[in-house]
């Protein structure tokens, strides 16, 4: 299997805030979930990968290029959903078209109609004038004009009301029907993952804390519940992080069979899902 | 590259509009003016609004994200700036034919040389200072220095009669000719300045 992006060691420090030595490899052909807290470092780790920020140690490659060599040849094959608004707000989608369409080698005019008529977007409307869901599809409309390989897509589900959410769900798995474009996306609304994602990464106060199948992650992690006297300074070192309640507790553990070995039947083990992973992880002590 | 110097006539669709009754309120009202200072506002007119439009917008990131290098979205800058310039000095310069505004080529001269200048002290200040504060700062030195630097030169000119001398002393064409080469040299060294700065540059 191949990886269309590849971190090795990658760190980028600012005043107050670091990512270190982020190791990530995204899979072609399939759609990675990213998944972190507000503030976890997933934006910060997305403009590394559009060469935004540089690097302040370690090596990004995509499409196994350069970026110090190849920028254009690889963003030629990138695209890009940001969270805020990157276009003229002024302008509309027909002058955002003259703008950005020259830019690339491979752009069909044929396909962005295509996709605008689908998407149902306004031509001759400023974008300021356009909702979040559909500064998202125009985003999403003008990186399928140029056959991205790769589409990066920075919480392109944040601030949309279900329906729409739903439908954009539905179109990105269309997209990806074909096999041969890979998605990243990041999101902290992690029920959207359940249902397109095959790998899920998870960043932890900069750190990359695990990047597998989902169904791996799924399998690994589990929920448990118990009563309150069950639990001592022994027990408590088979689990992630305890929540502690006035009749029992709930735990997250990613080492089930030891869980079992302890208990046996006197707890319930539950599937844990994205967003207990989230949460337990981000109290936990190690 | 031609792309980048192209987009800067679809963003100011409605200022390019303005250009012309702008050009044409000052020849009609402002007659005491130097005509060489009308060629400068008109040559400013486009880098300096396309500057203060961009940096509005997240446009940084906009180009950053499509396939453009950082050394092609300054050089298109500083090219592009050169494109314009020629073209709104034509523009004017049938205007204010047609307004029977009377004008020599050395003003337009004048007005190449010292935009050049303001351009090469202008321009790095976009990739400096945080935005907002930019399109401010450039209206205001540029009051300024309109105000203030006539006078400073004619200080110059009556009482330090040596460089006045120096000055009468060379031919026509040697001082036309340094002028131009400090001109362009500030202008070649702004570029570099200014590609330095958004090369390492985070957005």
């Amino acid at each position: 299997m191949e990886n269309v992006l590849e971190f090795k060691g990658v760190s980028k420090r600012f005043k107050d805030f670091s990512v270190e030595n982020i190791n990530l490899q995204i899979k072609q052909g399939y759609v990675t979930g990213f998944i972190g807290a507000n503030g976890a470092g997933k934006s910060t780790t997305m403009k590394l990968m559009m060469n935004l920020l540089r690097a302040d140690a370690g090596k990004i490659k995509v499409f196994g290029l350069d970026y110090a060599k190849h920028e254009k040849k690889i963003k030629e094959r990138l695209g890009f959903v940001y969270d805020s608004n990157v276009f003229y707000e002024g302008l509309n989608l027909k002058d955002v078209r003259r703008i950005i369409a020259p830019a690339y080698k491979n752009w069909s005019n044929k396909q962005f109609y295509e996709f605008i008529e689908k998407f149902e977007l306004p031509l001759n409307k400023a974008i300021k004038t356009f909702s979040k869901g559909m500064q998202m599809k125009a985003s999403l409309a003008i990186a399928l004009s140029h056959d991205a390989e790769l589409i990066l897509m920075d919480e392109p589900t944040a601030g949309l009301d279900p329906v729409f959410r739903r439908e954009l769900l539905d179109i990105l798995q269309e997209i990806m029907e074909e096999g041969k474009r890979t998605l990243f996306f990041s999101t902290h609304i992690t029920s959207d993952l359940n249902r397109i994602a095959d790998y899920i990464a998870f960043i932890q106060k900069g750190k990359v804390l695990f990047n597998d199948p989902i169904y791996e992650v799924q399998e690994r992690y589990a929920l448990v519940k118990g009563s309150k006297d069950l639990i001592n300074r022994d027990t408590e070192k088979s689990f992630i992080k305890v929540e502690h309640s006035s009749t029992g507790f709930q735990a997250l553990t990613d080492d089930i069979d030891k869980v079992k070995e302890l208990f046996g039947d006197s707890v319930v083990i539950d599937e844990a899902s994205l967003e207990d992973i989230m949460f337990y992880v981000k109290g936990a002590s190690h | 590259m031609f792309n980048l110097i192209k987009k800067d006539l679809i963003i100011l669709k409605v200022q390019l509009l303005l250009f012309i009754p702008f050009i044409v309120f000052f020849a009609v009202f402002a007659t005491h003016l130097s005509p060489a200072f009308i060629f400068l506002l008109a040559s400013i007119f486009i880098p300096i609004n396309a500057y203060i439009y961009d940096e509005q917008a997240e446009t940084n990131i906009l180009l950053n994200s499509l396939p453009y290098t950082r050394q092609e979205i300054v050089a298109a800058r500083y090219i592009g700036a050169i494109a314009y310039m020629i073209l709104s000095i034509g523009v004017a310069g049938i205007i204010l034919y047609l307004c029977n505004y009377g004008y020599t080529i050395r003003d337009i001269v004048i007005a190449v040389g010292l935009f050049f200048v303001f351009s090469a002290l202008s321009f790095p200040l976009f990739y400096i200072l945080k935005p907002g504060y930019i399109g401010l700062a450039v209206f205001v030195s540029f009051i300024v220095l309109a105000v203030v630097l006539p006078p400073i030169v004619q200080f110059l000119a009556e009482n330090l009669t040596t460089i006045t001398n120096f000055l009468t002393n060379l031919s026509a064409f040697t001082l036309y000719l340094s002028g131009a080469t400090i001109a362009i040299g500030l202008y070649l060294l702004s570029w570099i300045f200014s590609r330095t700065i958004y090369l390492r540059k985070d957005f």
